[in-house]
């Protein structure tokens, strides 16, 4: 019974507009989207450059990217921890236990996944597309934007994924977050310390949000796919009917 | 006065030769049609020529000035435009199709646009400018890159079997093209089959064989390129 009691109370919360509640949902949302913002260009860039280029050790880095993307996010929170720690290199910055030592975790955890996404995407191209575009005098930018203009749904499924990893990571938020109240508390960490002090109701709560981002921004590229699809499919039936 | 002069030139994948050409001239201005079996490299050979592929060459010399295949110079990439055999569209209009490479060049957007229109009523496809090309039939494609590379004013065009897959109205419609891009003033290089695009006036022929590049007189006699000083 204590279960369906929890969920009840869990949606009270919601509806309430419960202000913890959401300044958890705010903290998680704008920390991922900060931290796949830095990570984006990076991990595009050497994604494609990983697809299109040869250079000594190209197949070892392609290795070590596609690995990194199942490196354990609390391992990623534990180098972070020793890099922005007092005795730390990058301690100076005072970045430990605040909003941006987790938008750097986050933007490392985004990192491979987003590399290698994009790298699969670019990789299943069709390599006429940079020809021509080179052919056609395009600078080296161009060719690349022009490659990654054609596989970005590729480069959507990336950025999707990686916002599903940086808001769905528990351990490196709480090493480096450090879990404080409307500060550097996420859903994760929200969701992990209400469960150990026996409140499931706000755990729940927030479970339903992780849940619906996750539905919601799914549902947004099959929308986008199927839009672009329909779209050709339909074109394609009413010029065969005009052909007639 | 010769476009593009290379001696030397050859191609290896990995410890297979697949061509040893003592010499290869392409005049200003005129069209060759490239033959050869299966195999033979004809495909590879204008890949190298714009810059797709890489190649060894001894002396290389484009518009009367040094040269080198690698890196592939900025001139020869702004006048010389490769053709596909089976021409990749971008996943935009027509329009947007033809106007790629003006766009890469900066050029102003009223000329821009100056030059799609000519290219697009040239070309036969004014009444596809909007449509998404991808949907579009072979010939209409191939006639779309035509275009696309036309629009350029290239000094050469390189062109992989132009008419290969199509048949009918399609491929007589890209034939008709080959001698208008050569009145313009651009030389042609045709890897080809096409007997209909061997016999077109005052087209050179020249072949691939057994790694060696040779002309062809009409009247079937061949001798090293070379030779044809």
């Amino acid at each position: 019974m204590y279960l369906i009691d929890a969920i009840g109370a869990a949606f009270g919360l919601l509806a309430a507009g419960d202000p913890a509640l959401w300044q958890i949902v705010w903290v998680s949302l704008k920390t991922a989207v900060a931290g796949l913002a830095i990570a984006a260009p990076l991990a595009i860039g050497a994604g494609y450059l990983l697809a299109t280029k040869t250079f000594p050790c190209h197949r070892i880095a392609i290795w070590l990217a596609q690995a990194a993307v199942s490196l354990p996010t609390v391992l990623i929170g534990l180098l972070l921890y020793l890099l922005l720690s007092r005795q730390g290199p990058l301690g100076g910055l005072q970045w430990l236990f605040s909003q941006p030592g987790i938008v750097a975790g986050q933007a490392l955890i985004a990192l491979p996944v987003l590399t290698a996404f994009t790298l699969a995407a670019v990789q299943a191209a069709d390599p006429r597309l940079a020809e021509t575009a080179f052919t056609l005098g395009a600078s080296r930018l161009r060719v690349m934007l022009t490659v990654l203009h054609e596989v970005r749904f590729g480069v959507m499924a990336a950025l999707i994924n990686g916002f599903g990893r940086v808001i769905s990571e528990v351990g490196c938020a709480l090493m480096v977050g450090g879990n404080i109240a409307g500060e550097t508390r996420t859903i994760t960490t929200a969701i992990a310390l209400e469960t150990s002090k026996g409140e499931f109701a706000q755990g729940i709560a927030l479970g339903i949000v992780l849940i619906a981002f996750a539905l919601l921004i799914n549902a947004a590229l099959m929308l986008l796919q199927g839009d672009v699809r329909a779209g050709r499919a339909a074109r394609a039936a009413l010029e065969r009917e005009a052909a007639r | 006065m010769s476009l593009l002069s290379l001696r030397g030139l050859r191609k290896c994948f990995g410890p297979r030769l697949l061509f040893d050409i003592e010499a290869l001239e392409i005049d200003e201005a005129a069209a060759y049609v490239l033959t050869g079996a299966n195999g033979s490299g004809k495909s590879t050979l204008l890949r190298i020529l714009a810059g797709l592929e890489t190649a060894q060459a001894d002396h290389v010399r484009f518009l009367g000035a040094p040269a080198a295949l690698h890196p592939y110079p900025e001139a020869m990439r702004r006048d010389i435009v490769y053709v596909h055999q089976h021409p990749v569209m971008f996943s935009t209009s027509v329009e947007r199709n033809i106007a790629y490479g003006l766009r890469s060049r900066r050029m102003a957007p009223a000329e821009i646009r100056e030059r799609v229109d000519a290219a697009l009523a040239w070309a036969g496809i004014a009444h596809l400018r909007d449509r998404d090309p991808v949907l579009l039939s072979g010939g209409e494609k191939q006639r779309i890159a035509l275009a696309r590379a036309k629009v350029l004013r290239p000094k050469l065009l390189l062109l992989d079997e132009p008419t290969a897959n199509l048949d009918g109205p399609a491929r007589e419609q890209v034939i008709a093209m080959i001698p208008a891009l050569l009145r313009e003033g651009a030389s042609v290089v045709m890897a080809c089959h096409d007997r209909d695009l061997i016999a077109l006036p005052g087209v050179r022929r020249i072949k691939l064989k057994n790694g060696r590049l040779v002309h062809r007189h009409r009247d079937g006699e061949t001798w090293p390129l070379r030779s044809l000083g």
